[in-house]
């Protein structure tokens, strides 16, 4: 307890070193990614959780309430992603700058949202009612969440408004130059249809123009029974999926068994920035994603 | 090295939530291990949990105290089972509460295969994160804890058949929330193995001080090494207890359990 309260000191007087304009917290590795891109150095950035975890539900660390108590911005995916962990951490912050109001970014609120269910029903599965949170995998509303973040920033920070409109600029039109050469080289991928691990890759089919035609799981966080991988199996076979999807971050055992059974290739995507080596930012995790899909073909 | 976490308004709350489950935990724990049935505390948490996915199907609301309830009425009534297989077969029942524990666990799983947001409140109810606690989430447990204490000191410390297992069902209903069911398992049966061989109020002095020094150690170095603090403190419990025993054996080697 008393090395506790010294440290407690010890942090108290390293707190009068004058900190950067702005703390952002962001709590997936893609808005971290974003965040640089358009604030670049003029925040200091802390991402709460890595391409390798299950965003859905994280372990709960004493430096993740710090990074909390500190940010001045949260941007998150909402839609409910983080219900598990963010509303505990916020509120074990104290931080009420970031509960509500400009501190809160909410990338699913500036775009729409698809798998949206018309009526609630809790037997459909682990499903959130404002609509599927997995928004990054689709270039249009990935730019339309950085021009809400952007004027959002320039909101919070207008010393460094300049900076974030600049960056916006320049990401913007790197971004739009980036989507002509994607769906061309995407263009192969039309029509084709995968089987996915969990209901996370609907935005990116959704723009490639592929057809989903089964998931892993039953229903969004129900583990599979029997009966349905049986069935999987055969649609999976009578229409000849071109690959079985799944996130860097799942167990792939469940994909590999049905690869098995089907001779349909396995394959692991990076879901986010991080998943893999070859995606260290936002164009990365894209061209990675287009890479591991085209390999698919061959 | 991370000197940020290492804050009083971060590790409060969780170090009181620690030293409430201690209060209560430590004195049941010795009983549990002279019994030799360790496996309890597992066995009903897991009821618990059933007694609140038993309640959804019956509409209860998934937050406020109908859940509550609701978990602390299953725990009792595997609390009343054990007491009945006890008197009756007493040889097994330490297996007994273990097919118990499968029971419940698998139970859960059935009952639960097509509802993952029950599935998500069972992982809450038995999956505690000690972080998250806030001071007004104490109140109840300290109110609660005040109570089974009471009832332990005016039974001297040891409690019989339907006592023990009541005292013990509803103390695991609360702890297991706060803190999760592994610290509830090391603050249970670790400071009491580290004290075997020590009677009365010494040994329950020196149980107490190797938990709450596990708590505050675990919580210390869970802020400077970034890790989670639950499972990091189970590890500090456990050194604590393996420091203690060493001292208390080279202060009193006739409270070794072997010359017991």
């Amino acid at each position: 307890m008393k090395a506790l309260i010294w440290a407690a000191l010890l942090l108290g007087s390293a707190w009068s070193i004058p900190a950067p304009a702005l703390n952002v917290f962001a709590c997936e590795p893609e808005w971290g990614a974003l965040t640089r891109e358009l604030a670049g150095d003029a925040v200091t950035l802390d991402v709460a959780t890595s391409a390798l975890q299950d965003v859905h539900q994280i372990e709960a660390k004493p430096s993740l309430i710090a990074k909390m108590r500190r940010a001045d911005l949260v941007v998150c995916s909402g839609a409910e992603l983080e219900a598990g962990w963010l509303p505990q951490l916020i509120r074990q912050s104290g931080n009420s700058k970031v509960a509500s109001g400009p501190g809160s970014f909410m990338a699913t609120d500036q775009v729409v949202t698809l798998d949206k269910p018309s009526e609630l029903d809790r037997a459909a599965g682990d499903v959130h009612p404002q609509g599927n949170p997995h928004v990054q995998l689709d270039p249009y509303r990935v730019l339309a969440i950085a021009k809400a973040l952007a004027a959002r920033l320039a909101q919070l920070d207008p010393g460094n408004a300049a900076v974030y409109t600049q960056r916006l600029a320049d990401f913007s039109t790197r971004w739009q130059a980036a989507i002509p050469n994607w769906e061309a080289r995407a263009a192969p991928l039309k029509g084709r249809k995968v089987v996915v691990h969990h209901a996370s890759w609907v935005y990116l089919l959704t723009w490639l123009g592929v057809e989903q035609i089964g998931t892993l799981e039953p229903k969004p966080g129900v583990p599979p029974t029997s009966g349905h991988l049986a069935g999987l199996i055969e649609i999976t076979k009578a229409q000849s999926a071109l690959a079985i999807l799944s996130a860097a971050y799942q167990d792939p055992k469940a994909g590999e068994w049905l690869a098995e059974r089907t001779g349909v290739p396995a394959l692991v995507l990076p879901f986010t920035v991080g998943g893999d080596d070859q995606a260290k930012d936002l164009f990365g995790l894209y061209d990675a994603t287009l890479d591991r899909l085209l390999g698919a073909l061959k | 090295m991370n000197w940020d976490g290492l804050d009083l308004a971060i590790l409060g709350p969780a170090c009181l939530a620690g030293l409430l489950v201690l209060a209560t935990h430590v004195p049941l724990g010795q009983q549990v291990l002279s019994r030799g049935i360790i496996f309890i505390d597992l066995a009903l948490a897991q009821v618990a949990a059933m007694g609140v996915i038993g309640a959804q199907y019956f509409g209860v609301d998934e937050q406020g105290y109908g859940v509550q309830i609701a978990a602390a009425l299953a725990a009792l009534a595997g609390a009343a089972l054990l007491t009945f297989t006890e008197r009756h077969w007493p040889d097994y029942q330490e297996p007994l509460i273990g097919t118990l524990f499968v029971l419940a666990a698998t139970g859960g799983l059935l009952l639960l295969a097509n509802n993952p947001h029950g599935g998500e409140h069972l992982k809450d109810l038995l999956v505690g994160q000690i972080l998250w606690v806030s001071y007004s989430q104490l109140i109840p447990g300290a109110l609660l804890s005040a109570v089974l204490l009471g009832l332990m000191w005016r039974h001297h410390g040891r409690l019989s058949g339907l006592w023990f297992y009541g005292v013990f069902a509803l103390a695991i209903t609360a702890s297991v929330q706060l803190v999760g069911v592994y610290l509830v398992f090391a603050s249970l049966i670790v400071p009491a193995l580290a004290t075997v061989g020590m009677h009365g109020r010494r040994r329950l002095l020196v149980a107490y001080s190797i938990g709450a020094l596990g708590y505050a150690l675990g919580l210390a170095l869970s802020a400077v090494l970034d890790l989670p603090s639950g499972a990091m403190i189970v590890w500090t419990l456990a050194g604590c207890a393996l420091i203690g025993r060493l001292v208390i054996a080279s202060i009193s080697p006739a409270a070794s359990p072997i010359e017991r």
